[in-house]
């Protein structure tokens, strides 16, 4: 054992407690709702067939059922009929736990419908972000203008600024504008990123004066430097970026809650969570951490296969 | 091509004047070295001329037009970075590929992906690739067109800079202390090669060092510069040997020459340690000057040498031999170039005594500038002592 075991101890301390949720998140969208009110069945659940009530409920056999279903059990009375009809409904409502969790989460809303939504309007604001960041923070690192110096200031002023805030003046002018229940709504608040300007002027800062002459000697605009120079050389400050950004609104709840009223075409994932919530008909846990689990799934993917980039990234040492 | 002129360029930096007044008149397919000692604002100018920097007053023209307002793209020059400035995202071929592309491309062929299937593109991109390719010949890069700089080492990379800077056909060349990052062999072999380029391009070379070794040997003409102005703009040997002002004969030539104190008398006779020299500098009154004495003019002499000391310390060169001689009465120890054949009598400590030609001792006023009015006493040939 080496001396700095308890290191480790904290490190894997702190490490429970930030995948414990995650591990409950996955665990019941695999359990039945039984084995989640009761606490057992260990991580995957028993996994034994179970009946989905609502299902059962809604094949309930009327008159006309069973009048029709006369010929399938001939001479039986309609009580027994009836019982057999109920079985048979019980046998096809009957599936495993996981199954059960996970084709509700696809049925119960649109939940395809909801990713969709979810990619166009975190990639829409990623993007108009990059196109809006860039030459901002390329004019502030390396342009002399008169009030640059006032102009960042304003920029860092701006990252103090809680989004909650000037939550309800955003709504207000939006619904002036009508542009309330739209991807525009989604969208246009967040395209402006100050946290994107910083970050991508303090990278810009330690790119060499020399490089930005040399494309200039060579016939590039400002511009072309942006994207032709500046762009391919920031890739790691910007794939640092993407994952604030993508995260941050992916995940985010408020805001397509306050413009998004109604229309469900326009739910983002996480507005999908509420289709389960506090049903009447008892808890639907299972299938509420199922969406949860597929709503989480893309970035983690993603995630996984930009780690790769993010710790390549491109050095500067071609410069020096 | 076409010559250049600048004209009377000033510069300023918030409260410090950096450029004090600069003029040059550079002639068609020359080699101008611009040299001097870090800071002094040579790459300053070279911005300035390149349109990089703006410069507070004065003018510069390009072929006899002027620039003022015209952007760094529009001048057609051609520039290497002290830093070399290769982009890290770009292959070697991309690299040198860039200048031709920005100029010869429209905006449509330059995109992304769409261009390559612009009108006109195959023949353009073939046409760029021949260009390439021989550009890399000529710099011996041609086996690593594929790799990223990151993956090349100094010297490589610095041909890279050159080779970008060559595949066009500019009105000129700055190149800013271009073998600055170079190991000794290759600065010389690099040396070479840039002579070369020059003599077969033909083209006009502006080249900043502050090497004066690199001044001497590749230029057809030195500006001196110190202290944001020029003291003197003239062929190697004439800087060599007639410079301007003591600060020019102190800054070229390696190792350094001797400034010793001389007095002139009232008549215009010059005392070097009290004793009479065959040199006249009449019409400046009386007072003390400078001599300036090269290692290679002093000489070995007897007994009643004019200069008197011991030796405390030698570096042989092997073909030569730099000696430092503590002379009594003097501030500091004299340099003295001798010969390998006189390494028994110069030992560390040895007594030895010096003497020169008149002719090749350089005299300097007070106030630092050379004083040519000098006259001889004898015959040139003749010799003190
Ligand atoms: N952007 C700037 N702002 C303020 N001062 C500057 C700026 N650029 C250069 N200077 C100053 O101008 C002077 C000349 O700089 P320059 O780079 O021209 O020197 P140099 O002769 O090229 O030196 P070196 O041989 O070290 O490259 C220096 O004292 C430097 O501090
Ligand atoms: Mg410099």
């Amino acid at each position: 054992m080496t001396r700095d075991w308890w290191k480790h101890l904290i490190l894997i301390l702190g490490v429970i407690v930030v995948i414990a949720p995650f591990y409950m998140m996955v665990s019941y969208s695999f359990k039945s709702p039984g084995e989640i009110d009761r606490g057992e069945g260990g991580f995957f659940g028993r996994q034994e067939m179970m009946v989905d009530e609502r299902c059962v409920k809604l094949r309930d056999p009327s008159r006309d059922d069973i009048a029709a279903a006369m010929d399938r059990f001939p001479g039986q009375t309609d009580a027994a009929i009836r019982t057999a009809l109920v079985a048979e409904a019980e046998a096809d409502c009957s599936m495993r736990p996981v199954v059960f969790n996970y084709s509700k989460a696809f049925t119960e809303a649109p939940l395809l419908r909801y990713l969709l939504n979810g990619v166009i309007v975190t990639a829409s604001i990623f993007l108009i972000q990059v196109v809006v960041a860039l030459p901002a923070a390329y004019a502030l690192a390396k342009l002399k203008f008169w009030g640059r110096e006032t102009v960042f200031g304003l920029v860092l002023f701006c990252l103090l600024i809680p989004v909650h805030a000037i939550a309800l003046p955003l709504y207000i002018m939006l619904t002036k504008l009508g542009l309330t229940n739209s991807y525009a709504a989604l969208v246009v608040p967040w395209t402006i990123s100050v946290f994107g300007i910083f970050l991508m002027r303090q990278f810009f800062m330690t790119v060499p004066d020399d490089l930005i002459d040399a494309a200039r000697m060579d016939g590039m605009s400002e511009l072309a430097i942006v994207w032709r120079v500046m762009l391919p050389t920031a890739v790691p400050a910007l794939m640092a970026f993407a994952i604030f950004s993508v995260v941050a609104h992916w995940n985010d709840y408020f805001w397509p809650r306050i413009v998004i009223s109604g229309n469900r075409d326009l739910f983002t994932p996480p507005l999908g969570l509420r289709e389960f919530k506090g049903d009447a008909d008892g808890s639907f846990f299972g299938p509420m951490m199922a969406t949860a689990t597929v709503i989480v799934t893309p970035l983690i993917v993603a995630f996984l296969i930009a780690q790769k980039r993010f710790i390549e990234g491109i050095t500067l040492s071609g410069m020096k | 091509m076409a010559g250049l002129k600048i004209e009377n360029i000033t510069k300023r930096f918030g409260e410090t004047d950096v450029l004090k007044g600069v003029s040059l008149d550079i002639a068609d397919g020359e080699f101008l070295s611009l040299v001097g000692p870090s800071g002094c604002g040579k790459s300053t100018l070279l911005r300035i001329i390149a349109g990089l920097e703006e410069q507070s007053s004065g003018e510069i023209y390009i072929g006899g037009a002027p620039v003022a307002g015209r952007r760094a793209a529009d001048r057609n020059l051609s520039m290497v970075f002290q830093s070399y400035a290769l982009y890290p995202h770009l292959s070697v071929a991309e690299n040198i590929a860039v200048p031709l592309k920005m100029r010869r491309l429209s905006p449509l062929q330059r995109l992304p992906v769409l261009g390559r299937f612009m009108p006109g593109m195959r023949h353009q991109a073939a046409e760029i690739g021949t260009e390439i390719t021989h550009a890399a010949k000529m710099l011996e890069i041609a086996h690593l067109l594929d790799r990223k700089p990151g993956q090349l080492s100094g010297g490589q990379r610095q041909r890279v800079a050159l080779g970008r800077a060559l595949v066009r056909d500019p009105t000129a060349f700055l190149l800013d202390e271009p073998l600055s990052n170079l190991d000794a062999k290759l600065r010389v072999q690099t040396r070479a090669e840039i002579a070369q380029l020059h003599r077969r391009l033909e083209a006009t070379f502006i080249y900043v060092t502050h090497d004066q070794v690199e001044a001497m040997t590749m230029s057809d003409r030195i500006a001196v510069m110190m202290g944001g102005r020029i003291l003197q703009c003239a062929a190697p040997d004439v800087v060599y040997d007639d410079p301007d002002t003591i600060e020019v004969a102190e800054f070229i030539g390696s190792p350094k020459i001797n400034i010793v104190p001389v007095e002139v008398a009232e008549t215009g006779e010059i005392c070097l340690l009290d004793r009479k020299l065959d040199l006249l500098a009449q019409g400046r009154g009386k007072g003390v000057m400078s001599l300036g004495l090269r290692p290679e003019a002093l000489r070995l002499a007897g007994e009643d040498a004019p200069i008197k000391g011991h030796v405390v310390h030698s570096e042989n060169l092997g073909a030569e031999l730099f000696v430092q001689i503590d002379a009594a009465g003097l501030g500091h120890p004299l340099t003295f170039r001798a010969a390998p054949r006189d390494r028994q009598a110069l030992a560390l400590g040895a007594p030895v005594g010096l003497a020169f030609d008149a002719a090749q001792a350089l005299l300097f006023g007070a106030d630092g500038l050379r004083v040519r009015d000098v006259r001889h006493h004898l015959p040139t040939q003749a010799e003190v002592a």
